[in-house]
């Protein structure tokens, strides 16, 4: 018989699993090109993180020096609140791996459990949380060294407590959205309070002193939670409140036992072998056709039957993609949001309103990379469907047509609704500016979507409907993408005031005419080129999207 | 060439060092009900996609019904009906809104497409569950489903990568009587699986692929000729098999060597 090795030993196996997982996806030139885009964004996260423990570490020292020692409750709400919602948000830095599959060999349960838990301080908001902890502890020796060792054990404490916590939603999410239907319905209203929260901004300008005294009635109930409890402790023993201590620090143990608690019994659960798996919706009988199957109408008879095929499937796509068909309520309701404190008859207090002249191109412009960005990827929900359009017979030049085609449909609804917009809330710029905002969009369209399709085919990344976690773009085509909007948003901001230096109203209108004719003609010559690459990249396309 | 439906010249697919297909010479006729076996690994699915313009073949040519893949793919395409390795299938879309694509991709009209869609359903006893999404259908039933896109606009040559995987032996049998019927009206199918028996019974013809190399081919006669001599009556396709593949024994798993297991 083996010898079952210790729980310290498996942790480090589960951990050299998970680099080598990340080390030999690196063997593949497109994984070695997406590095170059973690690079960047772990530089970037680096930077955050400890540009931010500078600011808890002399937000810790001051709340310690000025005898606001209550304060310090707020750095603890900061951690508790990033450490749980961050990873709901993020898609994971990590090489994807599932914890799960450990299952499959010879665990005890409590190795199972705190295997768990040691994986839940590999994610990065642990990892920030962590160091921010560390940055608190560090003002506090500096600011008040009595409080030194009592600040040490909370920390430990409170650590503690938020992994557990983490893994405990991670594991109710999982078995939440183990089910398509759930997963959908979770990132639909996930989007819609997303986009709630663009409101705030204007809502706190008009009804600040309201939102302000509810605030401070809302924060009584907040008392009793660990971050409250925690900065409780710290203040009470500042002012040798040893039973305040005392309490405070039952009350997180409390809250520790208890998140331990449920989040063992949702392991053991997993442990047993929980089925997560999807179940399929009873049988129907067949639906009546639909008038325009009975009839064979064919809207989009114009346009060859490979091009017709490929926007009628887009636009199923469209429709069942809880996802994108709520981001496409973002535009008009940007346009709601920001039109109130920067333009319009009212903006924000302390602000200067802009003239539509300015606002309305400035805000087009956002919009459309906001639209366009997909088309970076657009093979991404393809999935295994890929294959289909190189077995069928077609040039893969009618696929890009059909998807660009629906892609500038959408871009065309949703500038008419915003432009609705904009003349409701700010009202609408001079013609000349208008038509030359115009005319303007359809140059960064069309210059963009010949870019964009060469970038899905050179950077393809497989997404999967309705799933936040381990979704992530090519790091490549993140950064072409940016870096081509800049260019665009930057000949298009020079070009609209050429129009104010030169005083010829008309001008930016005539350029952006000549360059959308370029633009166009440069989309539809590239056609044939992308076909050709189609069919050089078809082997990693299949094999980056049938993962 | 023209008498093969599938012809190959030479066909060699290279991976970096590793030579999957070497020097292939393969020739199918038309109507044949054709079988093409090989060990893991051997290289199989690489010939099938390099037959099927999934994937550019490193030297040689491929010919099918008498056209240069190459040179005349969009041709050739519409000619052909493939249910690939892992499948194609489209997930966001219910098996009738899949299969009204596949038919538009291939050019049918819509009437066409109507009727084949829903006929082609029934057969495959998907009928009943028209709101579901494909990402919800069971494997058998994504297999039915990508079996009837492949032939929805009647393919002169079928070819499917192990298409009774996870199938019930329901829907098999079915299957197989349609496979049938289509090689007697002259379809050319092209089958691999790991199945010997299904092979045994539906093929007239076999060849088989040993690390990238054709090491034998052609009708079931012909091979049990080759492999009889010296055997009691006719040799099984898994016999014939052993024989050619496992020959030299290096190949055959030596349980002697897992003694801590027996």
């Amino acid at each position: 018989m083996t010898r079952v090795p210790g729980v310290a030993a498996q942790i480090r196996l589960v951990a050299g699993l998970r680099w080598r997982i990340l080390r030999n996806g690196l063997r593949r030139k497109s994984n070695r090109l997406d590095l170059i885009g973690m690079i960047f964004a772990g530089i970037f996260a680096a930077f955050l993180i400890f540009g931010v423990s500078t600011g808890f570490f002399a937000g810790t020292r001051y709340f310690l020096t000025k005898g606001h020692a209550s304060g310090i409750a707020f750095l603890f709400w900061a951690i508790f609140l990033c450490w749980q919602v961050f990873p709901v948000l993020v898609a994971g830095f990590g090489a994807a791996f599932e914890f799960r599959t450990l299952l499959r060999f010879p665990l005890s349960l409590r190795a199972f459990y705190l295997i768990g838990l040691a994986y839940g301080f590999a994610d990065l908001s642990a990892v920030a949380g962590t160091c921010w902890m560390a940055a608190m502890l560090l003002a506090t020796a500096l600011a008040r060294p009595l409080v030194l060792p009592l600040m040490i054990v909370l920390a430990a404490l409170f650590l503690i407590l938020n992994v557990t916590l983490e893994r405990l939603l991670a594991s109710w999410l999982e078995r939440l959205f183990a089910r398509r239907r759930t997963r959908e319905i979770f990132l639909g209203l996930f989007v819609l309070a997303m986009i709630s929260l663009q409101f705030v901004g204007p809502l706190l300008d008009r009804h600040g002193e309201a939102v302000r005294r509810f605030g401070s009635h809302f924060l009584v109930y907040l008392a009793p939670l660990p971050p409250s409890l925690a900065g409780r402790a710290i203040s009470d023993s500042l002012q040798q409140e040893w039973t305040g201590v005392l309490a405070s620090f039952a009350g997180l143990l409390a809250f520790a036992a208890a998140f331990s608690f449920l989040l063992w019994r949702r392991f053991s659960a997993q442990y047993r072998g929980e089925e997560l798996s999807e179940t399929f919706a009873p049988a129907q009988r067949p639906s009546k056709m639909t008038r325009q199957e009975r009839s064979g109408a064919d809207a989009l008879g114009r346009l060859s039957p490979q091009v017709a095929a490929i926007v009628r499937k887009e636009l199923r796509y469209l429709l069942r993609n809880g996802f994108a068909l709520l981001s496409l309520l973002l535009p008009p309701v940007l346009v709601l949001v920001f039109s109130s404190p920067f333009a319009g008859s009212r903006p924000g207090p302390h602000r200067h309103a802009l003239s539509p002249a300015v606002f309305f191109p400035a805000m087009m412009a956002y919009i459309v990379f906001i639209l366009v960005t997909p088309a970076y990827n657009c093979f991404a929900f393809e999935s295994r469907g890929i294959q289909s359009y190189f077995t069928a017979p077609l040039r893969f030049r009618h696929v890009f047509l059909g998807k660009n085609l629906v892609l500038a449909l959408v871009v065309v609804f949703e500038l008419a609704l915003c432009i609705t917009v904009f003349a409701c809330a700010t009202g609408l710029p001079p013609l000349p500016q208008f038509i030359a905002t115009l005319v303007a969009i359809l140059f960064v369209v069309a210059g963009q979507f010949a870019i964009a399709n060469w970038c899905s085919l050179s950077f393809p990344r497989k997404l999967v409907f309705g799933q936040m976690r381990n979704q992530r773009q090519s790091g490549m085509a993140v950064l072409i993408a940016f870096g081509v909007q800049i260019v665009f948003a930057g000949v298009g901001a020079v070009i609209l005031f050429a129009g104010r230096w030169t005083q010829d109203a008309w001008l930016p209108a005539e350029v952006f005419g000549m360059l959308s004719a370029v633009a166009i003609l440069g989309y539809f010559a590239s056609l044939d080129s992308l076909s050709e690459l189609a069919e050089k990249k078809k082997e990693a396309l299949i094999e980056a999207l049938c993962r | 060439m023209p008498d093969f439906a599938i012809s190959t010249e030479h066909l060699t697919r290279r991976f970096g060092a590793l030579t999957a297909v070497d020097d292939i010479h393969l020739q199918v006729a038309a109507g044949q009900f054709f079988g093409f076996l090989g060990p893991n690994g051997a290289g199989k699915s690489t010939t099938i996609k390099m037959l099927t313009g999934l994937l550019a073949p490193s030297s040689g040519r491929v010919e099918l019904l008498g056209l240069d893949f190459a040179s005349h793919a969009v041709e050739v395409k519409r000619q052909i009906g493939v249910v690939p390795e892992g499948m194609g299938l489209f997930e966001r879309l219910t098996g009738s809104e899949y299969l009204h694509f596949v038919g538009q991709m291939y050019g049918l009209d819509r009437a066409t497409t109507q009727q084949r869609s829903a006929e082609l359903l029934e057969f495959m006893q998907l009928a009943d569950r028209p709101k579901t999404l494909i990402a919800d259908y069971s494997h058998g039933m994504q297999k039915k489903l990508a079996l009837a896109a492949a032939v929805i606009h009647g393919p002169r040559i079928l070819f499917l990568d192990e298409p009774f995987e996870g199938v019930d032996a329901l829907a098999a049998g079915a299957l197989k009587a349609l496979l049938g019927r289509m090689t007697a009206r002259g379809v050319t199918i092209f089958l691999t699986s790991h199945v010997l028996e299904i092979v045994e019974r539906l093929c007239s013809h076999v060849a088989i692929i040993d690390r990238g190399r054709l090491v034998a081919q052609g009708s079931l006669e012909e091979l049990r000729a080759g492999v009889a001599m010296g055997k009691a009556g006719s040799a099984t396709l898994e016999q014939i098999f052993l024989s050619i593949v496992g020959h030299d024994g290096e190949r055959q798993p030596q349980l002697e060597e897992l003694t801590w297991l027996t």
